[in-house]
């Protein structure tokens, strides 16, 4: 962040809090693919706080929200006690820093997937943990159509579980490369759709990585800007899918702990008998999105490592796609 | 034709080097991307020796070609119930097989 760039968030963030806001010491966070964080540490009339500057990179995948809308989003959650971390000010105006972003405390804690179910499974799975989890998605499932702070989102589809069919079929059209074992699923769960229920807000990126833990304790659930209307069952199934879980297959909810954990924790809107149709949805979504960063690689849009890694996921990805159909049909 | 040691034996021996010389002497921060360059050469050297006949031969017997086999599946070809859901599931697990063979040979495990 250079010394221009710094005063002119200095004096935005000041007119903002309506108080003197100074920049001490900025550093860029590791992790996002999509976004750029920025820990800085300010004094706000002297005395000093921590907090985040999150701001977009120059790829942004054209299916997540803008900045706004995230913060628009993080303040609801906030508002609902979700655990995530204050928001403090959003900024639409790319004068200031470029690009758009906004601010919000700093939390403590650490959202390295591996490390975290590396540690409940020394300990045969973290019980409590995962109850807490199931108590954060519930939290976020109060938050229902209609607000017009979220006008962003759209109208919720009727049924989240054709709709989301629909979609898939959409992106592997638009893709190009034909996928027979993703088709497979997906005509899986044509056959297998659950009655719809009344959207709620998901967050659809409810995963061991995208969660700050300390001690046990989930500080900050992190990643909005796949939020959407929908079916509460598709978070609960994405975080126990298959390939969330770390090398722990048997610590169904994300690599962590027991999906029944998980579920009382949620409490009795959550019904298992939805949960296959959601898993199966889960391993196709991570296929489709494998496809499409591996894509940006082989474009020539994004070259590296990282993108064309990640479309040799998908193969495995199709193996759990093929066992979840069977076990749906059967 | 070709001199030896042939792509096989090349790109274990870059691979090896890349872990156990490279690797150390790197800091920390460049660990990921030497560890993901020496997961891209264990991928190649797997592609390298896969054998898709059979698949190949198997998929275009039974529906030409993956897009028409994608298209009979989405079009509700193929469900459980009907004369040609064992095939096309049994179809269906070799092509997966084998891409995980090469991609992810954990998987199969």
């Amino acid at each position: 962040m250079d010394e221009a760039r710094r005063a002119a968030l200095n004096t935005w963030l000041s007119s903002q809090a309506g108080a003197a806001i100074e920049i001490t010491a900025a550093s860029l966070l590791s992790g996002g693919a999509i976004q750029q964080n920025w820990a800085i540490s300010v004094t706000r009339d002297g005395s000093p706080e921590e907090w985040v500057l999150r701001t977009d990179n120059a790829a942004v995948l054209a299916v997540s929200l803008p900045r706004t809308a995230e913060y628009a989003l993080l303040s609801a959650a906030f508002a609902e006690g979700v655990t995530v971390p204050e928001p403090l000010f959003c900024c639409a105006d790319t004068g200031v820093i470029g690009a758009p972003f906004f601010v919000m405390r700093r939390v403590g804690g650490i959202a390295a997937g591996h490390r975290l179910a590396k540690a409940a499974a020394a300990q045969g799975g973290d019980a409590p943990l995962v109850h807490a989890l199931g108590r954060e998605l519930a939290r976020i499932h109060r938050i229902r159509p209609p607000r017009a702070d979220l006008a962003f989102l759209g109208e919720p589809d009727a049924d989240a579980g054709t709709a989301f069919i629909a979609a898939m079929r959409t992106r592997l059209d638009a893709a190009g490369t034909p996928r027979p074992a993703v088709e497979w699923g997906l005509a899986a769960l044509e056959r297998n759709r659950p009655p719809p229920l009344p959207p709620v807000l998901c967050h659809n990126d409810f995963r061991t990585g995208n969660l700050m833990v300390e001690q046990h304790a989930v500080t900050a659930v992190l990643d909005w800007e796949f939020a959407a209307w929908g079916d509460p069952h598709a978070d609960l199934g994405w975080l126990c899918a298959p390939c969330w879980r770390f090398g722990n297959p048997t610590l169904e909810a994300g690599g962590l702990g027991p999906r029944d954990a998980l579920l009382e924790g949620y409490g009795p809107a959550a019904d298992p008998a939805r949960l296959p149709f959601w898993e199966l949805a889960a391993s196709i979504r991570w296929a489709v999105i494998a496809a499409d960063q591996g894509a940006r690689h082989l474009s020539g849009q994004d070259r590296g490592l990282e993108l064309a890694l990640t479309a040799h996921i998908i193969p495995e990805l199709e193996l759990d796609i093929l066992r979840q159909a069977e076990a749906l049909d059967a | 034709m070709l001199e030896s040691p042939d792509a096989t034996d090349l790109l274990n021996t870059a691979r090896e080097a890349l872990l156990q010389k490279l690797l150390p002497a790197l800091p920390a921060h460049l660990h990921y991307e030497a560890r993901m360059a020496a997961s891209a050469i264990a991928i190649a050297t797997r592609a390298i020796a896969a054998d898709a006949a059979h698949a190949k031969a198997q998929l275009q017997a039974f529906a030409g070609d993956a897009a028409t086999f994608a298209a009979r599946i989405r079009a509700g070809e193929f469900a459980p119930g009907t004369p040609l859901h064992a095939q096309a599931s049994a179809l269906l697990e070799e092509m997966v097989r084998l891409r995980c063979a090469v991609s992810a040979p954990r998987a199969l495990r």
